[in-house]
């Protein structure tokens, strides 16, 4: 859809540089939602550049997984390592969640683009009020990006005026303006009709082609199949099998994703 | 019936047809439906002509206008609105010195400019140049009338009529309003003690009737107080307007807050914002938007309880309206206080209306 416009992302150059060392490191990191246990014993690990696709049946612990991530959910074991920096069980700052929140971006599944804000202005805030970057140089950055989701010509509109797919492609592209080393999707399509799916796949395809470090949690086999590097599969708060997508879909280990994707694949 | 259908001519848009219903048949089908709800309808209609005509009778054909003392308004058939009419003064300013009559009346010139203003205002962005407005108004409102300086001083006891109204009404937005948002936000404060004193202010207030409260602040208030930090009784009843009412505005703007999701609230994290920035940017400017025909419920309270200083010895209106009625001019049929009465509700009427029709106007905006 948007081949021509593909050109050199302005990555952060470190985060190409020290592929060795992971963007994320997860070591046995255990949640609770009062006496539920949420996420049980999770160790992930992520490189600079990977692709990783979270599935699994819902209420599996998926979402919760990417939002432990940026700390919008605080976890009550073990530790995690974003970016460069160390987050303790017993010592979740305000500082730690800020700081993780400028090199990491999000998209969510109800896009949750600021409605009282015009496009351009929910592209600006977060560069402008977040991390200090002047109007002028926020502003180029928002076009930029909105050219790269192909809707520069709604800059000056509110998001209630636009349909769910060009919401979630705006919501991409603020999450882009950030500059993040890792950006986290959380059911990004979950929420649109079907006849805008494939809108909001195909810009993240591109991003994915530009090497940008993404955790997807979707249903899409297919976004999966393509994109992924390694496909995650988890239930009732594990993970049960890593691999990359041809093992996974193909010659899958465990019982409980064989059942899974006779689920997902058989319609 | 076969099972399928293909549509070979795609059907065109047409107008829709016209309502042809002769305007007689309009007026029963909307007054007469059925023939119990057309006896309780002409019922209630007859109750409505023989009321509206004797207060006709009373207000307008057996009226006083003229005359400037009880004299003028002898027998108790008619209206004396000559006690109204001769007042003025009273019911506008109080004892405010003639003298210095322009400082009040640019007040009111002012306030009613930028109420045009207000309402005329072509585009809702600037909702916060208005709360600005409700914000400054008072205060310089004030500094003009003390006075000082230049302008001979005019203490706040020396105020009375509409102006005193005008005055607590305004000064009570300034305050009650930033505070209650204050109140509003130390509720959902991370810090337990600000949110249990918030929370124990909030509800206590909201437990005691205002009258209660203007009562405390005027007797029970100067006793707690350091002997030389004599306030006065107007400075005290403003107070405690705007004491009760930030517990008012405070459950109105805790409401706006909870209605902004909480995925607002993540995006704003997510783009980088720390928390104050959150809550500037992203939370309170939808926050407040979601509220403002309440607040302007709000608004509409505090005109009508200001009538409420005139029990503890403040004179507002209504306590210019019952001195008056007492003056040796004015002693007399007990006609000439109703009189005063009806004045100040339709006084009231025209103010309140006024503003709770804006309201409805800024809910169809939304």
């Amino acid at each position: 859809m948007r081949a021509e416009s593909v050109e050199p992302v302005a990555l952060d150059a470190s985060s190409r540089s020290d592929a060795n060392v992971p963007i994320v490191r997860m070591s046995a990191i255990n949640k609770w939602y009062g006496s539920y246990h949420a996420l049980r014993d999770i160790d992930l690990r992520v490189a600079s550049g990977e692709r990783i696709v979270v599935c699994g049946p819902s209420g599996s612990g998926k979402s919760t997984l990417v939002r432990t991530i940026n700390l919008l959910e605080p976890f009550e074991h073990g530790q995690l390592h974003v970016c460069g920096i160390d987050v303790d069980a017993d010592d979740i700052t305000r500082t730690a969640r800020i700081a993780i929140n400028r090199r990491v971006a999000m998209v969510f599944q109800q896009f949750n683009l600021f409605p009282h804000m015009t496009v351009l202005q929910n592209l600006t805030v977060g560069p402008i009020f977040g991390s200090g970057v002047n109007r002028s140089e926020a502003r180029q950055r928002a076009l930029h990006y909105l050219e790269r989701v192909g809707l520069t010509d709604y800059a000056d509109r509110h998001p209630a005026q636009l349909s769910g797919g060009q919401q979630q492609r705006v919501a991409i592209a603020r999450a882009l303006c950030t500059r993040p080393r890792l950006v986290l999707f959380d059911e990004p399509t979950a929420a649109l009709d079907p006849e805008m799916v494939n809108e909001v796949l195909q810009t993240m395809e591109t991003l994915a082609g530009e090497g940008m470090t993404m955790i997807v949690v979707t249903h899409e086999m297919g976004f999966a199949r393509r994109v992924a590097d390694r496909v995650v599969f988890m239930d009732q708060g594990q993970i049960i099998e890593t691999a990359p997508p041809d093992r996974f879909f193909d010659a899958p280990q465990s019982a409980r994703l064989r059942t899974f994707l006779g689920q997902v694949l058989s319609h | 019936m076969t099972a399928v259908f293909v549509r070979e001519s795609p059907v065109a848009p047409r107008v829709a047809p016209a309502r042809a219903l002769a305007p007689g048949e309009r007026l029963r089908r909307w007054l007469l439906p059925t023939p119990a709800i057309g006896v309780v309808s002409v019922l209630l209609l007859a109750v409505l002509l023989v009321t509206g005509a004797r207060f006709f009778d009373w207000a307008i054909v057996q009226a006083h206008w003229r005359g400037a003392s009880s004299a003028a308004c002898p027998g108790d058939g008619g209206a004396c609105w000559s006690f109204v009419v001769a007042r003025w003064k009273p019911w506008l300013v109080g004892n405010y010195p003639s003298d210095q009559l322009w400082r009040p009346l640019t007040c009111f010139a002012v306030f009613v400019l930028f109420w045009a203003w207000v309402v005329r205002r072509p585009h809702r962005a600037s909702l916060l140049r208005v709360l600005q407005g409700f914000i400054a108004m008072p205060v310089a409102f004030f500094l003009i009338l003390i006075g000082g300086g230049p302008l001979p001083v005019v203490v706040p006891t020396q105020w009375g009529g509409l102006l005193v109204t005008l005055v607590v009404t305004l000064a009570t937005f300034a305050t009650a309003l930033p505070l209650g948002l204050c109140l509003a936000l130390g509720r959902r404060s991370h810090w337990p003690v600000v949110r249990l004193l918030c929370g124990t202010f909030v509800e206590a207030m909201r437990a005691v009737p205002l009258l209660a409260v203007l009562f405390i602040a005027a007797t029970l208030l100067p006793l707690f107080l350091p002997r030389d930090l004599a306030i006065g009784l107007f400075a005290r009843a403003a107070t405690a307007f705007a004491l009760f009412n930030a517990a008012m505005a405070a459950e109105v703007f805790r409401g706006g807050l909870q209605a902004v999701g909480r995925g607002q609230i993540e995006a704003a994290t997510t783009v980088g914002l720390g928390d104050f920035a959150a809550l500037r940017l992203v939370v309170l400017p939808q926050a407040l938007t979601a509220v403002v025909p309440a607040v302007v419920n709000i608004m509409i309270a505090v005109i009508k309880e200001t009538t409420l200083l005139s029990v503890i010895g403040v004179s507002d209106l209504l306590g210019a309206i019952e001195i008056g009625a007492k003056s040796p001019d004015w002693v007399g049929e007990p006609n000439i206080l109703t009189s005063g009465y009806v004045f100040l509700a339709l006084a009231y009427l025209g103010v309140c209306y006024a503003l709770s029709r804006y309201s409805r106007r800024l809910e169809r905006a939304r």
